[in-house]
């Protein structure tokens, strides 16, 4: 009880707090413009962004805002479609990553012993692997459907989550809350996912929101490489393909590419906010 | 001490064997054939079959296959191209040249601006200059690297036509003396300037908000209180405690070199490691895949623990956790 009810109070005053921070307002109305267009692509898009056009490489114009790409497909409505598998590879990819990495790291830091320096020393093991590379590996070798690359890019950025949460279920295992739940005799499983895990999360959160662009920045830096899912529209590939035309159709790699800076910006706005909303160290300079 | 160092070189061994393991195991658990890749064709003959299953242990089970790949590490043997027959070694020594001029370059320039750039935002925080250069840090650090690298082709070398767009040397150019290095240095300010400015918002930021962090600590204020100069409690205590940070980011980043910009050396064809490594893994030339991997993994477990240690060795604080 005693737990849930200080994280009550947190999730209030964090509200609180959120009302000050620029940066982070910013990030979450731009967020929601992001979420709307995702949802709404099919109206707002002009052309079937699938439809090879007539017109190959039309420059910005009336017919088509952004131009056409080399198979004559409408700009436009490509990065409007393309917010989706961005969105999507993001979350998912956040998602898998902040739920290992909670779990390892909640378990861990709050059992202690040598299983937590077993999984320690795994942790610091996993992030000195250079992980750009062995996804390319992974997703060169296993193929490149959008499945394999959220999932791969999940498995290998856990590791920052669960030292996070490992550190504050160490902190949060000496707390009189917690020790009044021992005290009752609720189970140790029971005390990480009801205690530990809901109030030593929001650095995990901070640190989650930023990795969602980095999961989006992976993914186009995948799809440049020509390791995309080719049945999706992402905008790394049509920052790839706009490549090969980039003097007669600047516009195919220029727009896309813009689209992946401002997603991607969103998220480290958001990010960014949560991180100094958190710390209060931070929090005294605003 | 003895005992963080300790612990720090088991963790770096470990690395490289989970290293050496998962790689191997990556490539043999991957679909497709491995015969008709080393092969090069899609109906190899059967004699041809039975000749590569051979050389490369292909017909013994997969635990030997690796205890025999081990032992060629252990000797020095990195193993030789398919698609090149050549030692995997000297075709990476070749590489790393460019590589590593184009990585150090855009290092050393990034932690320099952005610390200066940090230094500036954190000497008038909370201005409009501070705001400013924070929003355009923040641009920057959400960009891909490759596509900054095709804008920057695009202006300099499609408009304006005064940077050359790819590769290392102009044929035409002199092969040596001031013509070539010239030439190579013409061809080095597209890539090098990509690399920099995406490196900048990291060492940017690392270094302000360290040091803000640094001005609220306990020894600053009291300094203040005894009237000591604020130059000097800057310039002695400040940015010396401050400057840590940036420090092991830099080594962390220098120990990427090898992965170099493995999408930047792509844009620009640059004739590094990297490229070299997106190569390999395109082709499937598993050889140097694993030879490059394990390189890369070795020189980032080495530097990482040379930063730590280091660290551990100027604050005291670390080595008696």
């Amino acid at each position: 009880m005693s737990g849930l009810l200080l994280n009550r109070n947190k999730i209030r005053h964090f509200i609180q707090l959120t009302s000050y921070n620029t940066t982070f307002k910013t990030g979450i109305s731009l967020l929601l413009i992001i979420v709307l267009t995702a949802i709404f692509a099919p109206l707002l898009a002009t052309h079937d962004p699938y439809t090879l056009g007539d017109v190959m490489l039309e420059m910005p114009g009336k017919n088509h805002i952004l131009g056409t790409d080399g198979m004559g497909r409408d700009v436009y409505s490509m990065i409007i479609y393309g917010t989706r598998t961005s969105l999507v590879i993001g979350i998912v990819t956040a998602i898998i990553s902040a739920v290992i990495g909670v779990l390892v790291g909640a378990f861990s830091g709050y059992y202690g012993g040598k299983p937590d320096q077993i999984i320690s020393e795994a942790i610091n093991v996993f992030l000195m692997l250079p992980t750009f590379f062995l996804i390319l590996i992974i997703v060169a070798l296993f193929g490149s459907s959008m499945f394999n690359v959220m999932l791969v890019i999940g498995l290998t950025s856990w590791p920052g989550n669960a030292r996070l949460m490992r550190v504050q279920a160490m902190s949060l295992r000496s707390r009189t809350f917690v020790m009044s739940a021992i005290a009752m005799g609720e189970t140790k499983s029971q005390i990480v996912l009801r205690y530990i895990i809901p109030n030593g999360i929001f650095p995990v959160i901070a640190n989650t929101t930023m990795g969602i662009g980095g999961a989006i920045l992976t993914e186009a830096a995948l799809s440049f490489l020509g390791l995309g899912d080719p049945n999706v529209i992402s905008w790394g590939q049509m920052v790839y393909q706009g490549k090969a035309y980039l003097t007669s159709g600047w516009w195919v790699s220029t727009f896309s590419g813009l689209a992946i800076v401002v997603i991607v910006l969103v998220f480290y706005l958001i990010g960014d906010g949560l991180d100094s909303i958190l710390n209060p160290k931070l929090r005294k300079s605003h | 001490m003895r005992y963080y160092v300790a612990k720090r070189l088991l963790t770096g061994f470990m690395v490289v064997m989970i290293v050496i393991v998962l790689t191997f195991l990556l490539v043999h658990i991957a679909p497709g054939d491995p015969i008709r890749i080393l092969a090069g064709k899609d109906n190899p003959s059967p004699e041809m079959i039975k000749a590569l299953q051979q050389k490369y242990g292909l017909d013994k089970p997969i635990y030997i296959q690796l205890i025999s790949y081990m032992k060629n590490l252990a000797k020095g043997d990195l193993g030789t191209s398919i698609l090149h027959n050549q030692p995997v070694s000297k075709m990476i020594m070749d590489r790393m040249g460019p590589t590593i001029l184009l990585a150090l370059t855009g290092a050393v320039l990034a932690v320099v601006l952005g610390t200066l750039l940090g230094l500036y935002a954190a000497r008038y925080n909370g201005t409009k200059i501070d705001a400013v250069l924070s929003y355009i840090s923040y641009f920057f650090y959400s960009m891909p690297s490759f596509w900054l690298g095709l804008m920057l082709i695009l202006i300099f070398a499609s408009w304006l036509k005064i940077l050359p767009t790819s590769g290392m040397v102009n044929l035409r150019a002199p092969s040596k003396g001031i013509g070539y290095v010239l030439d190579v240095l013409k061809h080095l300010v597209l890539p090098v300037l990509t690399l920099t400015l995406i490196q900048i918002p990291i060492y940017f930021k690392i270094f302000k908000s360290s040091i803000m962090q640094v001005m609220t600590e306990d020894f600053v204020t009291t300094f203040k209180a005894t009237g000591m100069d604020e130059k000097i409690i800057f310039k002695r205590y400040i940015f010396k405690n401050a400057i840590l940070p940036t420090i092991t980011v830099f080594g962390i980043n220098l120990a990427y070199i090898v992965a170099g910009a493995a999408l930047i050396e792509t844009v620009f064809s640059w004739p590094g490691t990297g490229r070299l490594m997106l190569d390999a893994i395109m082709r499937r030339d598993y050889p140097l895949l694993m030879a490059i991997y394990l390189i890369m993994s070795v020189s980032i477990a080495v530097v990482m623990i040379v930063v730590d240690i280091i660290y551990a060795y100027v604050d005291p604080r670390i080595r008696y956790q």
